[in-house]
């Protein structure tokens, strides 16, 4: 078994059923977990942006920052690897704000709706969702049956 | 009382680092002489290993392999000496403590780290230059928590409570359950270090800038903005996490707009990847 650690910005995908893929400490980043049962081919991202126009030339360079790049390349790397995307399976976890967070630093919600708008416009639909409030969340996703677990801050664990 | 006790334990806090003081000292005569910040630096063993590794990262745009004190010191000039020197030497403090605060003392030090360089990269974008006392203050904000940190644990399960059920920001839970906030006892710690009063403020206002009474609050703006900005980015090295209120002022007072933070961002994430030597003091 290796766990695959995914960093800021960065997306891993694998078809090792032995692999499990983590994302540590997401704020306001959202991470987006797929997975295609019959290939058992897994993914995972973790961006940090809600839009690659803000910087052109750093999204060519690392697509995995936003959320439109990086969402388009986790799915074409699945594919990649025998994925089909009718069978792949959606969670989402992040986007967390600060407390009374009513119009200032909103990246948090700004990528929420950034991602919503991508799954919308591409008929995908999200499976598992955990977004927002304000605490720090890990994701982990187990290759060997698909199971998505959620760690928040604030001391709970549950299955997404 | 238990404030009693935490109050009397920033009185026995271990001195700022000698080393710091005397190359900062120094290196404020801009005709220093090399040798004598060499020697200063060279008798502390700990500090000296930290600049070598540091000085070679590529943070400093080394371009070949610093292999002793002397071409560290030449090499890096005056300005970036002294941070250096700084970072270097606030490491050894944030080593030793945090542990209710922190699962481990790295995620604590890689925040300090951390909003230290976002200081600098939005004091480049606000004020057009980067900020030596900023820096440090940026570096040293969390402080408090070193001391915090030995008492947090007993009173973790209530903190936790009250933050999250009773929606208190983890200041006001710190406030009641403890009696004295991170950041009030931080500024304790700098006045106990006879630090300059900017930095003292900077440090003990730096969840409430809105609240200091100064003419110039920039500096204590900037350490939160920064410090909110890693806490969104997930850098946050504490249970804490992201329950502070927001204080949406801070985006008047620099004039900025969401788009000018989202690309000082992607300059942190730039910025952290040549960082990672400091990261692992």
């Amino acid at each position: 078994m290796s766990e695959l650690i995914v960093g800021i910005s960065d997306l891993k995908v694998s078809n090792n059923p032995t692999d499990i893929l983590i994302t540590y400490a997401l704020g306001s980043c959202i991470a987006v977990a797929v997975f295609d049962p019959k290939s058992r081919v897994g993914g995972l991202l973790h961006f940090m942006l809600p839009d690659s126009s803000l910087d052109i030339n750093k999204a060519r360079e690392n697509p995995a920052m936003f959320a439109d790049t990086g969402i388009t390349l986790l799915f074409k790397s699945c594919y990649a690897i025998g994925a089909e995307k009718k069978r792949m399976i959606v969670k989402v976890a992040g986007g967390a704000s600060i407390l009374d967070d009513t119009n200032f630093f909103r990246i948090g919600q700004k990528n929420i709706t950034a991602m919503r708008k991508i799954f919308w416009r591409n008929n995908v639909l999200i499976d598992g969702e955990d977004t927002g409030d304000n605490f720090n969340r890990t994701v982990r996703l187990d290759l060997s049956n698909g199971r998505c677990f959620l760690k928040s801050s604030n001391g709970t664990i549950k299955e997404l | 009382m238990m404030i009693d006790s935490i109050l009397k334990s920033v009185d026995v806090i271990p001195a700022f680092p000698a080393t710091i003081l005397k190359v900062a000292e120094l290196l404020c005569d801009d005709d220093y002489a090399v040798a004598d910040v060499v020697n200063v630096i060279k008798y502390d063993q700990a500090i000296a290993a930290n600049i070598l590794k540091i000085s070679n990262s590529a943070y400093f745009n080394a371009r070949q392999k610093i292999k002793t004190i002397h071409d560290a010191v030449v090499y890096l000039g005056q300005q970036q000496l002294i941070r250096a020197v700084q970072t270097a030497g606030i490491s050894k403090i944030y080593k030793k403590g945090g542990k209710g605060y922190a699962s481990q003392s790295k995620d604590f030090w890689e925040h300090a780290v951390t909003v230290a360089l976002m200081s600098q990269i939005l004091s480049r974008r606000i004020q057009a230059r980067e900020d030596q006392i900023l820096y440090t203050a940026a570096l040293l904000h969390d402080v408090g928590k070193i001391i915090m940190g030995e008492y947090v644990h007993v009173m973790f399960e209530k903190i936790i409570y009250k933050v999250k059920f009773e929606k208190c920001s983890f200041l006001e839970a710190e406030e009641e359950v403890i009696g004295i906030n991170h950041a009030d006892l931080g500024g304790r710690i700098a006045t106990h270090w006879n630090f300059p009063p900017e930095i003292r403020d900077a440090i003990a206002y730096h969840h409430r800038p809105d609240l200091l009474e100064e003419r110039d609050k920039t500096n204590a703006w900037l350490v939160y903005l920064s410090d909110q900005a890693c806490l969104m980015m997930g850098i946050d090295g504490g249970v804490d996490a992201l329950a502070y209120s927001g204080l949406g002022e801070v985006m008047r007072y620099f004039n900025l707009k969401m788009v000018d933070l989202e690309k000082s961002f992607i300059v942190l994430w730039d910025e952290l990847k040549k960082a990672k030597d400091l990261l692992h003091l």
